[in-house]
């Protein structure tokens, strides 16, 4: 159709996307309002071809990545391309319509060049307040979406550069917080902006006809290479199983089941035989599903391939209606972004661990241990309200250990640090956040040590959950133990010791609830739980174990019942 | 040229890996005058010394010593720094190594999390002590405890300590008295402490800044009183000066104080002859190319402007948050070695042969074959004329050097020098590429900035694979990060923290501090010897109330008013709306610190050369190898012989004293008027406009 693009500018084209993706970040970064976007950087930037290809990508969130495609698709499908005008800003977060889970927004605006429609910048951005039954969302015993958030279908927000009032107006009415809502949603539209402009200059410089060809090549170069690799793994088909615990309102477990097929330079993963969807939080929508499946091959992948939608195309994801990996309207969605999604990426690996055991890792921790809160600032009287979250172990790997306390693989979000934490919300004091000794699993390659973090009470709040891991063991591979096992707890002011939201407050499960208002005082206790071990621990080297104990990772009690280490030196 | 200069005179000297540089400037008669000398690893300082002699300095005259040095540089990176105990807030002693808990990049599980300089983790001990965000004391600091702490450290004789409480850059109390406590009870054994070293909030940050700081205090402590007391015995009476990362110079005390700052030091003086160099030349964008004996450092200068970032990392990571120039570097220079990897591939670097042995053909005992050995074989340096002359290269020894290499890799040996010039090459541009295309600059729009003894040797070839239209090489190549050190300012910052809204922010109080850091920043300017009128700006660091990132607003230097405080929030708006693409009108506005920066102007030398009249441009030919074409009869000239406007296709060899400039066949190079060269490369294709 077009001449091939020389490998010079196809190298300038390609950097030049990623680049402005990532300073789409960078803007959202340094302009919003709420930690989880300024330190924790929950959200991720995209630029989309008018057919809804994903183009480049920024490395931020890989479960956003993932999802946004099915956002975008649909929303294309939704209202056609004729629907948008130069200056048009959509805004969308319905789960049932593409989006990930209710908290998470995304921006669309279509890049116009010469009157016409070249492509999309979008970005999606988890906000700490999306208007749900309990402060920040995420509530662990939610049975319906309704109760999740304001649910937004694509809406412009703006349209021909001006905003549209009316719908500023309902959002900032049922949000609890308007003020970082507003911040968070400029700080977005301000990196839409950004990328309209670098694309504009980037047309400018190569011309339309060659960056369109430019980036026709590059899917298929990333389509190319995807096949290369997937041939590298034998053949075969795997199968696997792993179950979510429980979801918040009753107490059963809902086992996933993995079969995924190697057929030559393709990967079929399918989920047939899975639980049927759940009445809590924990499932999983479609897109959450396939986004889950296509971050673990990216990971097993070469990273060098163009992040784009041709590293989608040999992959198929089946996944049968009204089941926890493709639930049916409308059932509550926010865990499995958060939760279901780490442990089917964990699932992939984990069927994969005897064909291709060099490449694949342990199980993680295996959550992203929503905590949620809100309240009012005892001093100025403001509403606040805040997602937080925390890292995890991760597995061993063939001659690796795992990493200590590093966000779940669907993220790749920061912590918001102590500091910043207790200056933007007055009611906790953090007194311990800390590397817990033993929390990896035994292995030749141990897993990575989860941690604990407690907080005081230092004014009057509402928590909610949707933690996992507290019933069930981070798995460990060929042979390996398992990670130790996360968790709540509480302990009211002016009693002692460690109790259960459901020994203190009755809630359905100990991990997922919503609502709970605690005093000035009462403390709780997250615990993160470790990554799983890789291999036969007696295989580890023993001077590895001497380390892990002088360094305190190990225990000696731990390091002689598991590693037979001999014991403290006399 | 070494006849000695009058009093007064200025020196800038930078210590690399191999060799030390010299340029110096009398202000009198505007005359300058560079030496390269070899560097001395096992006394870094004797070759300061060694350099002065070698320009036949008299240090008596010396009014100002700038130097630049990468001794923090490479202990960071070779991870040679002292061991550090933390003293950190209890219950959180794991920040060091929780650090910020995401990924260096996704899709890659073989990735490991960086470790902490800390040597072990039982380093980092926890202090009671506790203060909320408003800096109030929740826990008070257990003295008792702390004490007997550092009893118990004392048995183990600490190498260095770090002290990070939280919230110490609101209220920095604690950390005073814990200070005070260490200094009694552990005296001699240099401490840091977080809210003087990087009064920042974030205490991951924080912790990793003031452990490294720490963690270079020795070896920077020892490495200042060494060159201190043998400069004196050399008869230097001026206060001698270390070019911190970002450009501007400090004492050499306070660097030692503070020895954190020159984690970028040496490459700083190289950036800022390239800005001065490019406008002069009227290439204000460049790619910058500094290649010496040791490493090459790549960066980026767009509109005659260096890059700023506070954003250093000794790796990924793990950060140290100082304000420096933009650089990347590599290990790829004249003293990198080649040598074949497990699966046969040949490879160049990044170990580097350095001063001792050096290359072979140094004839210093190097026997591994290094880039400085393939390009003596390839004829792209003369034997005779290295160091104008001052040292003399054996090409027996390169040729003996290279030859098991040869042999092993299944080529001649000017098979095998030639792969070595082209490995080194790519290697460089790699590293161009992540400061232009990986940040969406295209390296076709820039000219490369050539500099470093081996940057004008290489650059034309690098160019042309990068399709880079022109080469700059400055005056001086082999000096130009000395000669950019001699264009430093002094440079004092000073920084008060205290956090007010916009609404109730009080004019007196922000005019009384202001004064008073404006007082003290000028003290500091007299005490490096500045006596001039020193230009005072005053800006604030403001965000819009809920941001989390702050930038610098300019307020008028002067008495401060409610009136020049609205001028700093509307300038706060323009900015945010220049950057950002808008502003929120009357929102309330977060003032977070206020900075004084106090310049004192030092004269300049005037970047020219003096051709040298008597001696004459071309010299006898000889033949160079260039790829692809094999050996060519080249000419040769000596460089500050040719008149301005002298134009030399290649290919031919343009020579002086500390570098040589090579002109590939197909490229054309001409002299400018103020004495640099610019190679047009031709190689520009492909482009659109």
């Amino acid at each position: 159709m077009s001449a091939a693009v020389d490998p010079v500018t196809l190298t300038v084209i390609e950097n030049a996307l990623t680049s402005t993706c990532r300073d789409m970040g960078v803007t959202m970064m340094k302009t919003s309002y709420s930690p989880i976007f300024n330190e924790s950087l929950d959200f991720s930037c995209v630029i989309f071809d008018p057919e809804g290809q994903m183009l480049a990508q920024a490395e931020f969130c890989p479960s956003q990545i993932g999802t946004i495609k099915f956002t975008v698709t649909w929303t294309l499908d939704e209202l056609g391309l004729d629907a948008f005008e130069p200056g048009d800003v959509l805004l969308h977060n319905d789960p049932y319509r593409g989006s990930g889970h209710v908290p998470e927004h995304m921006m669309l605006k279509g890049v116009f060049w010469e009157g016409k429609l070249f492509c999309f910048v979008a970005n999606v951005a988890h906000m700490s307040e999306p208007g749900a039954k309990t402060p920040g969302g995420l509530s662990g015993d939610a049975t319906e979406v309704f109760q999740e958030g304001l649910l937004l279908p694509p809406v412009k927000i703006k349209r021909r550069g001006e905003d549209v009032d009316d719908i500023w107006k309902i959002i900032l009415a049922n949000h609890r917080t308007p003020k970082v809502t507003y911040g968070d949603f400029r700080a977005m539209m301000a990196s839409l902006d950004l990328a309209e402009e670098r694309m504009h200059e980037l047309l400018a410089t190569y011309g339309e006809e060659t960056v369109r060809s430019a980036c026709r090549e590059l899917l298929e170069v990333a389509e190319r290479r995807m096949r290369a690799e997937i041939r590298s793994i034998p053949r075969g088909v795997y199968h696997f199983e792993d179950v979510i615990e429980d979801d918040g309102i009753t107490d059963r477990a809902y086992p996933m089941k993995l079969t995924l097929t190697v057929a030559d330079d393709e990967v079929i993963a399918d989920f047939t035989g899975s639980a049927p969807q759940a009445v809590g939080p924990v499932n999983a929508i479609y897109a959450v599903t396939a986004s889950a499946v296509y971050n673990a091959v990216l990971h097993l992948t070469d990273p060098t391939i163009p992040r784009n939608e041709g590293c989608y195309r040999p992959i198929t994801i089946i996944a049968p209606p009204g089941t926890i990996v493709n639930c049916a309207f409308p059932a509550p969605v926010a865990g499995g972004n958060t939760e279901t999604s780490p442990r089917i990426t964990d699932m992939v690996f984990g069927a994969l661990q005897h064909a291709i055991p060099e490449r694949i890792v342990a199980a993680c921790g295996g959550t992203s241990s929503p905590f949620l809160f809100g309240g009012a600032d005892p001093e100025t009287g403001d509403l606040y309200a805040h997602f937080h979250f925390e890292g995890v172990g991760w597995g061993g790997r063939r001659g690796l250990d795992g990493n200590d306390m590093v966000v779940t693989i669907n993220g790749n979000c920061r912590n918001t640090p102590v500091e910043v934490f207790e200056t933007r919300y007055p009611s906790f004091r953090i007194d311990r956040y800390r590397l817990l000794a033993d929390s990896g699993g035994p292995g030749q390659w141990r897993g990575g040590l989860g941690g604990e973090r407690i907080l005081t009470v230092t004014a009057p709040v509402t928590v909610s959950a949707l933690l996992n891991r507290m019933k069930t063991d981070p798995w460990g591979v060929l042979t390996g133990g398992s990670g130790a096992r996360g968790g709540i707890w509480i302990e009211r002011a002016g009693s002692e010791g460690w109790r259960t939201f459901v020994e203190e407050f009755g809630t359905l499960s100990p991990s997922k609830f919503s609502g709970i208002r605690l005093e000035p005082g009462d403390r709780v206790r997250i615990v993160m739980p470790g990554g799983g071990g890789y291999g036969d621990p007696h295989d580890r080297d023993p001077e590895m174990v001497t380390q892990d104990v002088e360094n305190g990772f190990v225990t000696i009690e731990r390091a002689v019942a598991d590693y037979g280490y001999p014991g403290e030196p006399r | 040229m070494n006849d000695s200069l009058a009093a007064g005179v200025q020196v800038g000297i930078d210590t690399g890996g191999t060799f030390t540089d010299l340029a110096a400037f009398d202000p009198v008669t505007g005359r300058i005058v560079t030496v390269k000398t070899p560097s001395m690893p096992s006394e870094p300082g004797s070759a300061l010394v060694n350099a002065l002699a070698a320009a036949n300095l008299d240090p008596a005259s010396v009014e100002g010593l700038i130097h630049g040095t990468t001794v923090a540089t490479n202990a960071l990176i070779e991870r040679t720094g002292a061991r550090v105990t933390l003293l950190i807030s209890a219950g959180h002693e794991d920040v060091p190594y929780i650090q910020r808990i995401n990924r260096q990049t996704l899709y890659n599980l073989r990735w490991q999390k960086p470790r902490p300089l800390l040597r072990s983790r039982r380093d980092s001990i926890g202090v009671e002590e506790r203060l909320d965000s408003h800096g109030r004391v929740v826990v008070p600091l257990d003295r008792a405890a702390l004490e007997q702490t550092c009893r118990a450290l004392a048995v183990s004789e600490p190498e260095a300590v770090a002290i990070c409480f939280l919230f110490s850059y609101v209220n920095p109390e604690h950390e005073l008295e814990a200070k005070a406590i260490v200094e009694r009870v552990l005296p001699g054994v240099p401490v840091s402490v977080s809210h003087e070293v990087a009064p920042i909030w974030r205490e991951y940050e924080r912790t990793s800044t003031v452990v490294a700081d720490a963690y270079l205090k020795p070896l920077m402590g020892r490495y200042v009183g060494s060159l201190t007391r043998s400069l004196g015995e050399e008869g230097l009476r001026a206060p001698w000066t270390i070019m911190k990362s970002n450009g501007g110079v400090m004492r050499a005390e306070a660097a030692a104080a503070n020895p954190i700052q020159t984690a970028q030091s040496g490459p700083a003086g190289g950036m800022l002859a390239a800005a001065t160099f490019g406008v002069q030349a009227g290439l204000p964008d460049l790619l910058t190319l500094d290649m010496g004996g040791t490493s090459a450092d790549v960066g980026i200068i767009l509109g005659g402007e260096q890059r700023h970032t506070t954003e250093y990392e000794i790796e990924w990571g793990v950060p140290a948050a100082i304000p420096l120039i933009d650089i990347k570097s590599i290990g790829a220079g004249g003293g990198s070695i080649a040598w074949q990897d497990a699966g046969g591939l040949l490879r160049v670097g990044p170990e580097s042969a350095r001063a001792t042995p050096g290359p072979a053909c140094y004839g210093l005992g190097g026997v591994r074959p290094t880039v400085t050995d393939a390009n003596l074989m390839l004829g792209r340096i003369d034997p005779g004329y290295f160091l104008g002359g001052r040292m003399r290269l054996d090409r027996g020894l390169a040729e003996a050097a290279l030859a098991p290499l040869a042999a092993d890799a299944g080529m001649d040996i000017v098979e095998l020098a030639s792969s070595i010039v082209e490995i080194a090459n790519e290697n460089m541009a790699s590293a161009i590429k992540m400061v232009s295309l990986e940040r969406g600059y295209d390296p076709r729009r820039f000219a490369l900035f050539a500099f470093g003894g081996a940057g004008p040797l290489h650059a034309a070839s690098v160019a042309r694979a990068m399709r880079i239209p022109k080469v700059l090489v400055p005056l001086y190549p082999g000096n130009a990060s000395a000669m950019g050190m001699l264009l430093a300012d002094l440079r004092v910052d000073k920084v008060w923290t205290q956090a007010f809204r916009s609404t109730e922010v009080d004019a007196a109080l922000v005019d009384r501090q202001f004064t008073r850091i404006r007082d003290a920043a000028i003290a500091d300017l007299r005490a490096e010897g500045f006596a001039g009128q020193p230009s005072i700006a005053y800006a604030i660091s403001m965000r819009y109330l809920g941001q989390n990132y702050e930038f610098d607003a300019p307020i008028p230097a002067g008495t401060v008013t409610p009136e020049t405080l609205q001028q700093a929030f509307d300038a706060f708006g323009d900015i945010h709306a220049e950057r950002y693409g808008y502003r929120i009108d009357n929102e309330v506005i977060e003032l977070v610190s206020f900075r004084v920066t106090a310049a004192g102007a030092r004269v300049k030398p005037r970047l020219e050369a003096t051709p040298d009249a008597q001696e004459s441009a071309a010299r006898p030919s000889r033949m160079v190898h260039f790829r692809g074409a094999g050996f060519l009869e080249s000419a040769v000239y000596r460089r500050y012989a040719m008149p301005s406007g002298s134009r030399l296709s290649g290919p031919c060899v343009i020579e002086e004293a500390g570098s040589t400039t090579l002109v590939e066949p197909g490229t054309t190079a001409i002299v400018l008027p103020d004495g640099q060269i610019v190679i047009e490369t031709n190689a520009a294709g492909g482009m659109k406009r």
